[in-house]
Formats: C-alpha cells, sequence, structure tokens
C-alpha cells in the first residue's frame, strides 16, 4: 500500500511501543502491542481507528506523558524520555486555562520557556490571526464556542513553535458543520505553516481529508497497525471527489471495520 | 472569514417588549419589595397584637429603630453602637486574617505534598468535628476573658473551613491541564504557579465565604459570655433589661456588619479572579 520510508527522511520513529496500563493494583491492561510507526518531515500523518484501541495513548507516549512498557520513540534520532517544547499537544477536551484570556493562553508556551513579554504576544497575535482569531484576544474561554476553543488551542501549540504537532481528536466534540469547517481551517493552517503533524482521529472523512498518509490501527485491545495507505489526491480535497470515495470504500473494505 | 467568526459568537438581544401590567407586576425588584414590605408589616402586626408594654417579647420595628438611635447617640458601657460594632469587627477580621493566612497556605502545602499531608491530616482530622463554641470555656481558662480569647475562637472557628477549601480546591484541578503546563516546556513550579494556585482560587474564596460566617457566629459566641464591649455585648444587655428592641437592633446590626464584611470577600475575589467575574456577567 504505502511506499516504504528511507531512515534519512524519518523525523519520528516509534519502534515496537507496546504499552500494558495495571489497574487496581494486579490486573494488565494490555493497550498497545508492538507499534511501529515512522513520520516524515513535514508530514501530515492521520492515525485512523475506532475508539478503544489505543491511539490516544500511542499519541500520549510520543509526546512523552506515558512512558512505553517495552519498545521506543525517537525524535530526530533521540529517543524521548518525556514531554517537551519539542512535541506540541492538542487535547480533544480543549484544555485551555480557563483563569487567562486568549492571548494569554496562547502566549503561554513561550512565556514558560522564559521569552519577553513583547515578543511573546507578536507571537501570539501572529497565530490568532492565522486561525482566525483576530479581535477575540482579551475574551477568556468560556466566551468561545468549541470551534473557537479548539482554534485557540491550535494557536497555543504553534505559538510554542513545536517541531512536531500532535492532535488527539480535536473535532470530536464539535458539531458535523463546525467539524468540517474546522478540517478545511486545518488544512488551510497547514499549508500556511508546514509542520510534522500527527493527527488522531475516528473519523475516516477526516483521515482522507486532511491526511498525507493514513495509519489504520485495529479496533480491539491491545492496539496495533493494520494497514498505512499513502492519500495521494491533490490538496485542496473534496469530501465527494470520485477518487476520495473510492479511497475511503477501499480502507472501510479492507479494515472490515464501520468507520 | 471574519463573518465566520462573527456568526460563532453569542449575540446579546436588547429587550424591547413594551411594559404591560403582567410584566410590572412580573418585575424582579417590585416583588423584592413586595417581599419585604410584608415581611416588616406581618412583623409589626404580631408586635401589636400583643400589647403595648415595654416588656414585650417582640419589639416593633420602629421600637427597634429607635432603640438603635439611642445606641448610636448614647453610650453603653464606654462605647457608642458605632464604638461596639468597631470592636466586633476588629475581632472578626484579626482572627480571619490570621487564620487564613495560615490555613489557606497549609491546605495547598497539604495537598501538594503527601509528607505534609501525612503529618497535618490525622491532627486535623482529629479537630475537625469539634465545634469551635466548645472552645470557648478552654479559651477563657487559657488567655482570660481580653481580646486574646476571642481571636482564639475566632482563628479556631475559621481554620478549618479555609484549610478544608484550599486542599479540596487544588485536588479537584483537571489533572490534564499540568499536562499542557508539561506540554509546553513547563516544571513543577510552573504547574504549581500557572494551574494550581489560580485553578483553586475560587475553592479558596468560597473557604473564606464560610470561615467569615463562622467567624461571627464564633464572635458573637465568645461576647455572650464575657465581654464589657461588642455586639455580643449589646445583646446580653439587652436581655437582662428585658429590653427586646436592644436585642433585635443588635441582631440586626450584626446581620448588617456580617453582610458587610462577606461583601469586602466577594470584592477581592472579584479582583483576583477576573475570568469569574466575566461568567457572572454573562
Amino acid at each position: 500500500m504505502a511506499t516504504p520510508l528511507s531512515p534519512s527522511e524519518v523525523k519520528i520513529a516509534c519502534t515496537n511501543v507496546s504499552k500494558t496500563f495495571i489497574q487496581k493494583g494486579t490486573q494488565e491492561v494490555p493497550v498497545l502491542d508492538d507499534v511501529s510507526v515512522g513520520v516524515r518531515e513535514n508530514e501530515f500523518l492521520v492515525i485512523l481507528g475506532p475508539g478503544q484501541c489505543g491511539k490516544s495513548t500511542l499519541l500520549r507516549i510520543i509526546a512523552g506523558l506515558e512512558t512505553p512498557s517495552t519498545g521506543s520513540v525517537f525524535l530526530d534520532n533521540r529517543e524521548v524520555t518525556g514531554p517537551g517544547a519539542d512535541r506540541g499537544l492538542v487535547f480533544q477536551g480543549y484544555m485551555l486555562f480557563p483563569w487567562k484570556t486568549v492571548l494569554g493562553n496562547v502566549e503561554m508556551g513561550p512565556r514558560l520557556r522564559g521569552i519577553g513579554s513583547k515578543e511573546r504576544k507578536a507571537v501570539a497575535q501572529h497565530y490568532l490571526d492565522l486561525v482566525g482569531l483576530t479581535g477575540f484576544e482579551n475574551h477568556y474561554p468560556h466566551q468561545l464556542s468549541g470551534g473557537m476553543k479548539q482554534r485557540v488551542g491550535i494557536a497555543r501549540v504553534y505559538a510554542n513553535s513545536p517541531e512536531v504537532l500532535l492532535l488527539d481528536e480535536p473535532f470530536g466534540q464539535l458539531d458535523a458543520q463546525t467539524r468540517i469547517f474546522m478540517e478545511q481551517e486545518t488544512a488551510r493552517i497547514w499549508q500556511a505553516e508546514k509542520r510534522t503533524v500527527l493527527f488522531v482521529t475516528n473519523n475516516i472523512d477526516e483521515a482522507l481529508f486532511l491526511g498525507d498518509r493514513i495509519v489504520v490501527m485495529e479496533g480491539k485491545l491491545p492496539g496495533h497497525v493494520r494497514t498505512v495507505y499513502d492519500v495521494t489526491l491533490p490538496r485542496p480535497r473534496d469530501f465527494t471527489d470520485m477518487d476520495f470515495l473510492r479511497l475511503r470504500q477501499e480502507i472501510i473494505d479492507a479494515s472490515q471495520l464501520t468507520l | 472569514m471574519s463573518s465566520n467568526i462573527a456568526n460563532e459568537t453569542t449575540c446579546a438581544f436588547k429587550d424591547r417588549r413594551p411594559w404591560t401590567l403582567r410584566r410590572i407586576l412580573s418585575n424582579r425588584y417590585l416583588l423584592y419589595t413586595v417581599s419585604l414590605l410584608i415581611f416588616f408589616f406581618g412583623w409589626d402586626y404580631l408586635a401589636k397584637m400583643q400589647g403595648q408594654e415595654a416588656t414585650a417579647s417582640i419589639a416593633r420595628p420602629k421600637e427597634v429603630l429607635l432603640a438603635l438611635v439611642d445606641l448610636w447617640e448614647n453610650e453603653l458601657a464606654e462605647y457608642t453602637l458605632l464604638g461596639h460594632a468597631w470592636m466586633s469587627t476588629q475581632r472578626v477580621l484579626v482572627g480571619f486574617v490570621l487564620a487564613s493566612v495560615i490555613a489557606v497556605p497549609l491546605g495547598l502545602f497539604m495537598a501538594l505534598n503527601k509528607y505534609v499531608n501525612a503529618v497535618v491530616k490525622p491532627l486535623f482530622d482529629l479537630l475537625k468535628p469539634m465545634p469551635p463554641i466548645s472552645w470557648v470555656s478552654i479559651a477563657i481558662l487559657w488567655f482570660g476573658i481580653g481580646e486574646t480569647s476571642k481571636v482564639f475562637i475566632i482563628i479556631i472557628g475559621t481554620f478549618v473551613p479555609c484549610l478544608l477549601n484550599a486542599y479540596n480546591g487544588v485536588r479537584l484541578v483537571e489533572p490534564e491541564l499540568y499536562d499542557v503546563i508539561r506540554i509546553l516546556g513547563g516544571n513543577r513550579r510552573d504547574e504549581i504557579l500557572h494551574v494550581c494556585l489560580p485553578a483553586s482560587f475560587p475553592a479558596i474564596f468560597a473557604g473564606l465565604q464560610i470561615s467569615l460566617n463562622s467567624a461571627w457566629t464564633c464572635v458573637l459566641a465568645a461576647e455572650l459570655v464575657s465581654s464589657r464591649s461588642g455586639l455580643g455585648y449589646i445583646i446580653i444587655q439587652g436581655m437582662n433589661l428585658s429590653d427586646s428592641a436592644m436585642v433585635m437592633g443588635g441582631m440586626a446590626v450584626i446581620a448588617v456588619m456580617a453582610c458587610g464584611t462577606s461583601l469586602l470577600v466577594t470584592g477581592l475575589e472579584r479582583l483576583l479572579c477576573p475570568w469569574k467575574r466575566k461568567i457572572a456577567g454573562l
């Protein structure tokens, strides 16, 4: 299906990553089983899988928030040992700071890295403009709609200028219309400022609309990679394009899942 | 682009309905007034029912007002009404500030450090269920009938809610918010400074409000037992003189003072938690 990756172009490499959670002291819950995924520089990689297949755990492992039980994650050939500003994570539940304004949320990353007030405000403003939130700098998160909150989440990650963006079902809580609009926006923002992106979703249309490649994960725990697809459709993509629908059918048939 | 954003924001519509009778009758402020008028007239009626003698157990609203004016103008045990009110408020504020300055940081430390928690929690759980009023007698035995014993009782009464709320405020912080700080490159100090403290502010202030209530209860109890000044002293004097107007006047002044200090804390909360202010204004 997919063209193999040459070692030189790999930005992130997960090699034989497994994760087992211990529940109630003794009960072992295997969540990931021997997952190996490579991501190219400035590639938009989508991890597609149904709920409860360990895809969010994989993302948290890459982010450094969880440690793998076996295997390791490499970023630019350096092993990941913890969270760091070189990777940015966008959460499904937005996770904005309710006590900070939109601008305060977005400038948080540069602020933690000790960048001066003037400079970080300029950076934050740039990304607020990019995500289309000009004029909302002094609003508080609870004053925004779900779509706008996630724009803040995306701008906050961009403002920290990470090498890798990790998005964990970022539009899972949005209604269908806003979701499609946000997908278009994500494609636009990514094309404006390319980054290496890992995007986790359970929505096949979202995966096909956004991804350069799609990693399909198996539905039952422990999760593992089933197939990898190259998506060479031209951008901007169209949900009703014949090639789009053909590939969609192909993935559904192969994975025997109602995605 | 911009039009999409505009559609996403909530719009406030101006109320342009005409002033119908139904709307006037259902007006909030009119109903407030009606409710208060019914209360005062009902009170006055009840007081009138039981006769005109000065020793009647329910004073009429007018008599309460006159008693207050009398206390305002003439000294009772060296202080006028204002002096007594200030004595009580002073005790409340000193005890309340001392207690919160110790209890809030201690609660935060307990929530953040399991060793501090392990040392303090059992002692705290042991003393927590004891009603603060039960300390009145022992406080007088220890510190005499001066200011120290009163402030001590207030500290005892305000300590528990201050500490508990600060502790719970930290424990209830959304754990993923810490992940955000770590992802953005922050350390433990940043987690505490940018997530822990602001997230627990509302709970801390809820605790301060409860504490303040408790402080007024405690100061009153202390003053009723032994005092030559304060609003509790006015009440106990009224009781000894069988002057119900004086007792009720003292009660009314306490209500006003407690309300005032509570507003002070609310004001402080609005100052320190601007994001809460915007929620209330929506």
